[in-house]
C-alpha cells in the first residue's frame, strides 16, 4: 500500500477509519436499541452522507458555490430504476416508453454500473463546461443543469412521470448496503483529497493565479474534481431508489441542494469529517424539528402546525455559520488531526 | 501635529513595525526612508487607519485609535496611497470630485478645482476623459490633486516617484517643495533617497521595522551614503 | 408581421422586467461583491406588504404603490445591516451562501407566517388592460412595464452620473477602499446601492403582481434565478451587462416559446438555460465583461 499512496493519503485512512467507526457505532446503536422505523431515517440520512462528501469533492475542495448535484442523483435514480424494473412492471407504469426502455431488464449490479456510467459521461460532458468557468459562472451554470434535468424529468413523463411516483423498483438495497457505500465514499473522499488532484484544486482555491504559475493545469484539475464527485452523486441517487422503491422528481431539486448545502457549510466545506459530522447533525436537528412541525403536544401543551419551520432553520444555520465561523464546525480539521498532535505543515499556512 | 509612539502593525502572525516612535510638526516635511519591506507603508496605512495597529497615534493631540478610515480623512489625515490608484473609470473631473466630496464649500472646490487643472495643463485638457487613459506620471499628479482638494492637516505620500521617468520625478518634487513652501504638513516615504532628503526638514531612516537613524537633512548630505547603507542593508 | 410585432412587445416587455431584477444585483454585486440570492424574497416582500396592507388600510393604487417600493427599500436596507455586513469583506463563495441561506430565511418565514398557497392582492391588476393598435394587441401592462424600465435606467444613469454618491458608487466598484480614503462612508455607499436594488426590485414587483394578482413564498425565485442567468451573461456587476443580458433572456425566452413546438412548451425554462450555457462556454465571464478592473485593482 505505502507505494502507492502518498504520506497524507495513508494519513487520510486513519482518519477515514475513525470516520467510519463513528457510522458503525450509530448503525450498531441503532441494531441495539433502534426502532424499526427509524432504519428509513438512518439509511436517508447515509444517502445524504455520500451526497456532501461529493459535494465537498468539488465545492468544498474548490471553493465554489455548485447547485446540480440533486440533478445527478435524479439521473442516476432514474437510470437504475428504469433499467432495474421489470420488463412486467414497466409495461405497466411506462406504457408509452420510447426506444424500448420498457422492455429489458438488468441485474441491479448491472444495473447500477449502467446509472454510474451514463451519469459518469455527463457528469464528464457538463464538466468540460464547468473547468471552464470561473466563480459565479460556476455556480449559475450548475443552476442551469439543475433546472434543464428537472424540466427534462417533468416533461417526459412518458420515460420520468414526472411528479407522479415511478413505482415497482425492487427494493435490493437494506442498511448494510448503504453503510458499506458510506465508508467506501469517506475512504475514497479522504484518498481523493490529500491526493495530488486534491491538493492542486485546494491551491487553486487559494490563489488561481499562483497555482497556474506554479504549473497546475487548473481546467484538468476542475474535470476530474467535477467527475469524481458526480460518482458520488450518482452512487447515493442509486442507493436512494433502490431502497425505496418508488421515486419521482420532486426530491432532485432545490429543497434537497438546500439541504445538503447547509450541511456542508455546518460541517465546515474544507474537510470530509466536516461534510460527515455536518450531516449527522443537520440529519437529527431535523428529525426533532419534524416533529415539531407537525404540531405536537408537549406535556399537555398543544403545539400549533409550524410548516416551514425546518426550512427556516436550515437558512439560520446556514447565516449564522456563515457569519461566525465561515470555515465551519471543522475548519480545516480531519479527524485524525484531532487525536494526532503533528499536524500537517499545509494546515498550518 | 502627528504624533506616533510605540507603533506596532501587525498582518496576521507577521509584525511589519516592531514599535516605532515619529513626530511631524505643524507645516513639516517629514521623510521615512528605508528598502523595500521595512514597515514604511505599513506605518503610512496604520496612520491612514487601513491597517490594525497597536501603540499610539495622535493627531493634534487627539488619539485616533477609535477612528474608522473615513474619520480619519475628514479629521485631516489624507493618503496618496502607492500605485496611484486612481479611479480608471472616471474622468478626471469626477476623481478631483471624489476627493472633494465631504467638503461642503462648492464654491472654493471649483475654484481649487480649476487651478490643478491649469497647474497640470494636460489634466486639464482631458478633464473629461477616463483617467484610466492617463499616463503613470499624469495619474501620480491626479492622485495628489484628488488627496489635497479634502484640505487636509497633513498629507501622507506613500512612493509618489515609484516607477516613474526621471523628468516626471522632478516634478512631482517640485510639486513637494511648493506644498511645503505653502505650508503643508507631508509625512513622505519614499526610496528616491536623494531626492527626498533635499525637500524633507526631518528624516527617519526605517529598516526591518524599527527606526534605525534619524536627523535633519543636512545630517545626511546629498544622501549617497545612505544610499549605499539602505542598498548593503537591502542586498 | 402582426405576429411578430406581438412577440417583439412581448420580448420587450419580458426584457424589461429581467433588466429591472438584474441591475438590482449587479448594482450590489458591483459595490460589495455579493451574489444576492435573496433578491427575490424582496419582492416577494412587497407582495406581501400589498396584501397585507391593501386589506387593512387602503385600496388607492397611487398610495399602495408607493408603499410597496418603500417596503421593497426598507426590507433590502434591513437584509444589509442585519445579515450582510458582517460577511462584506468576505470572499465571493462566503457571501454567496450567506445570501443563499437568508433567501430560504424569509422563503420559509412567509410560509410559516403566510400561507404556502396563493394569497390575493389584485389592487395592480387594473394596470393590465388590452387594447388593439391596428391589428396588434397590445397589454397596457407591457407598455407600462417597459416604460417604466427605460425610465428607471435613464433615472439611475443620472444619479450615477451627476450625483456626488453616484459618482461614489462608480468608484467604488473598482477600488473601495480608495473611496473609503476619501472620507466618504463606507456603510452610506453599500445602504444606497441596496436601497436602489430594493427600489429596483419593488418596481418589479408591482408589475409581477400586476400580472399574477396573488403573492407565494417562492414567487421571486424564478424570475430572480433569470436575472442572474442574465447578469451572468452580460457581465457580472457591469450594470449596461446586467441591461443588454435581461434584454437578451427576454427575446430568448420569447423566442424559445415561439420556435419550439406547443408539445414542448414545458423544456422552454431548459431550452433557455442551455442557450445561456452554451453563450457562457463562448464568452465564460459575459458579454461585457469589465475586463480591464481585474488588473485595476492590484
Amino acid at each position: 500500500m505505502g507505494g502507492i499512496l502518498n504520506r497524507s493519503q495513508r494519513r487520510g485512512l486513519i482518519g477515514a477509519a475513525l470516520l467510519s467507526l463513528l457510522i458503525l457505532m450509530i448503525v450498531g446503536s441503532y441494531a441495539l436499541w433502534g426502532e424499526s422505523y427509524q432504519a428509513r431515517i438512518l439509511y436517508a440520512a447515509f444517502v445524504n452522507v455520500i451526497v456532501v462528501i461529493g459535494l465537498q469533492i468539488f465545492m468544498g475542495n474548490g471553493n465554489y458555490a455548485t447547485f446540480s448535484h440533486a440533478a445527478f442523483m435524479g439521473i442516476a435514480a432514474y437510470v437504475a430504476a428504469i433499467c432495474v424494473t421489470p420488463a412486467a412492471m414497466k409495461a405497466i407504469s411506462l406504457p408509452d416508453a420510447p426506444w424500448g426502455i420498457n422492455a429489458f431488464e438488468l441485474h441491479p449490479i448491472s444495473a447500477a454500473l449502467t446509472a454510474l456510467a451514463i451519469t459518469g459521461v455527463i457528469g464528464w460532458l457538463t464538466g468540460l463546461f464547468m473547468s471552464r468557468l470561473t466563480g459565479v459562472s460556476i455556480t449559475i451554470v450548475s443552476i442551469a443543469i439543475l433546472v434543464i434535468v428537472h424540466s427534462i424529468f417533468l416533461h417526459r413523463t412518458d420515460i420520468f412521470k414526472g411528479n407522479q411516483a415511478f413505482f415497482g423498483i425492487p427494493r435490493v438495497f437494506g442498511l448494510g448496503h448503504i453503510t458499506f457505500l458510506v465508508i467506501l465514499a469517506i475512504i475514497a473522499a479522504r484518498l481523493f483529497r490529500e491526493s495530488r488532484f486534491g491538493l492542486n484544486l485546494r491551491a487553486v482555491a487559494d490563489d488561481e493565479i499562483g497555482a497556474m504559475a506554479m504549473g497546475v493545469d487548473v481546467r484538468r484539475t476542475r474535470l476530474i474534481a467535477w467527475v469524481v464527485s458526480t460518482f458520488f452523486f450518482a452512487a447515493a441517487g442509486i442507493a436512494y431508489a433502490f431502497y425505496l422503491g418508488t421515486i419521482s422528481a420532486r426530491p432532485f431539486y432545490f429543497n434537497y441542494v438546500f439541504l445538503t448545502v447547509a450541511m456542508l457549510i455546518l460541517g465546515g466545506l474544507r474537510s470530509v469529517t466536516g461534510a460527515v459530522i455536518g450531516t449527522l447533525m443537520i440529519s437529527l436537528g431535523l428529525e426533532i424539528v419534524r416533529v415539531m412541525e407537525t404540531g405536537p403536544t408537549v406535556l399537555g401543551v398543544k403545539f400549533p402546525q409550524m410548516l416551514g419551520l425546518s426550512g427556516l432553520l436550515l437558512g439560520v444555520v446556514i447565516v449564522v455559520v456563515m457569519a461566525f465561523k465561515p470555515d465551519g464546525f471543522m475548519g480545516n480539521r480531519e479527524a485524525e488531526d484531532i487525536l494526532l498532535r503533528n499536524r500537517r505543515k499545509e494546515d498550518m499556512t | 501635529m502627528l504624533e506616533i509612539s510605540g507603533l506596532r502593525v501587525n498582518y496576521g502572525p507577521i509584525e511589519a513595525v516592531h514599535g516605532i516612535d515619529l513626530t511631524v510638526g505643524q507645516g513639516g516635511c517629514v521623510a521615512l526612508l528605508g528598502p523595500n519591506g521595512a514597515g514604511k507603508s505599513s506605518t503610512l496605512a496604520a496612520v491612514a487607519g487601513t491597517a490594525q495597529y497597536s501603540g499610539r497615534i495622535t493627531l493634534d493631540g487627539q488619539d485616533l485609535a477609535e477612528m474608522i478610515v473615513e474619520d480619519r480623512f475628514r479629521a485631516g489625515i489624507s493618503l496618496a496611497p502607492e500605485g496611484r490608484r486612481i479611479f480608471s473609470n472616471l474622468s478626471v473631473l469626477e476623481n478631483l470630485s471624489m476627493g472633494a466630496a465631504t467638503r461642503k464649500d462648492r464654491d472654493a472646490v471649483e475654484r481649487e478645482t480649476e487651478e490643478w487643472l491649469s497647474r497640470f495643463p494636460i489634466l486639464g485638457e482631458r478633464r473629461h476623459q477616463s483617467a484610466g487613459t492617463l499616463s503613470g506620471g499624469e495619474q501620480q499628479m491626479l492622485t495628489i490633486a484628488r488627496s489635497l482638494l479634502g484640505n487636509p492637516k497633513i498629507l501622507l505620500l506613500d512612493e509618489p516617484s515609484l516607477g516613474l521617468a526621471p523628468k516626471i520625478i522632478a516634478q512631482i518634487f517640485d510639486l513637494i517643495e511648493d506644498l511645503r513652501r505653502s505650508g503643508m504638513t507631508i509625512l513622505l516615504v519614499e526610496q528616491n533617497v536623494g531626492a527626498a532628503i533635499k525637500v524633507s526638514d526631518h528624516i527617519y531612516v526605517l529598516a526591518n521595522g524599527v527606526i534605525t537613524r534619524e536627523g535633519d537633512g543636512a545630517d545626511f548630505g546629498d544622501g549617497s551614503d545612505l544610499m549605499n547603507e539602505l542598498t548593503g542593508v537591502h542586498g | 408581421m402582426d405576429y411578430a410585432a406581438q412577440q417583439l412587445l412581448n420580448a420587450l416587455s419580458f426584457g424589461a422586467e429581467y433588466a429591472l431584477i438584474a441591475l438590482g444585483l449587479a448594482i450590489v454585486f458591483s459595490i460589495m461583491g455579493l451574489v444576492n440570492f435573496a433578491h427575490g424574497e424582496v419582492i416577494a416582500f412587497g407582495g406581501y406588504s400589498l396584501a397585507v396592507i391593501g386589506t387593512v388600510m387602503t385600496a388607492s393604487p397611487i398610495f399602495l404603490m408607493a408603499f410597496v417600493l418603500i417596503a421593497c427599500v426598507a426590507i433590502s436596507v434591513a437584509l444589509e445591516r442585519v445579515a450582510f455586513r458582517t460577511v462584506r469583506n468576505a470572499n465571493i463563495t462566503t457571501g454567496l451562501l450567506t445570501a443563499f441561506g437568508v433567501s430560504i430565511i424569509l422563503q420559509n418565514l412567509y410560509l410559516l407566517l403566510g400561507s404556502p398557497r396563493p394569497i390575493p392582492a389584485q389592487q395592480f391588476i387594473f394596470l393590465a388592460k388590452t387594447f388593439n393598435v391596428g391589428p396588434i394587441q397590445v397589454s397596457s401592462l407591457q407598455v407600462y412595464e417597459t416604460l417604466a424600465t427605460v425610465l428607471a435606467i435613464i433615472g439611475l444613469g443620472l444619479f450615477l452620473k451627476r450625483s456626488n454618491l453616484g459618482i461614489a458608487m462608480r468608484a467604488a466598484s473598482r477600488d473601495f477602499l480608495m473611496v473609503r480614503l476619501c472620507g466618504i462612508r463606507a456603510n452610506r455607499v453599500v445602504a444606497t446601492a441596496f436601497a436602489i436594488s430594493g427600489l429596483l426590485a419593488g418596481l418589479a414587483c408591482i408589475f409581477i403582481m400586476a400580472r399574477r394578482g396573488s403573492v407565494t413564498p417562492h414567487m421571486g425565485f424564478d424570475p430572480v434565478l433569470t436575472a442572474f442567468i442574465a447578469c451572468v451573461l452580460g457581465g457580472f456587476g457591469s450594470l449596461p451587462g446586467a441591461v443588454l443580458g435581461g434584454f437578451i433572456l427576454g427575446f430568448l425566452e420569447v423566442g424559445v416559446l415561439v420556435l419550439l413546438p406547443q408539445s414542448a412548451g414545458g423544456l422552454a425554462q431548459a431550452a433557455v438555460f442551455l442557450v445561456v450555457a452554451l453563450l457562457l462556454f463562448w464568452r465564460p465571464d459575459g458579454i461585457l465583461t469589465p475586463t480591464t478592473e481585474k488588473g485595476d485593482k492590484v
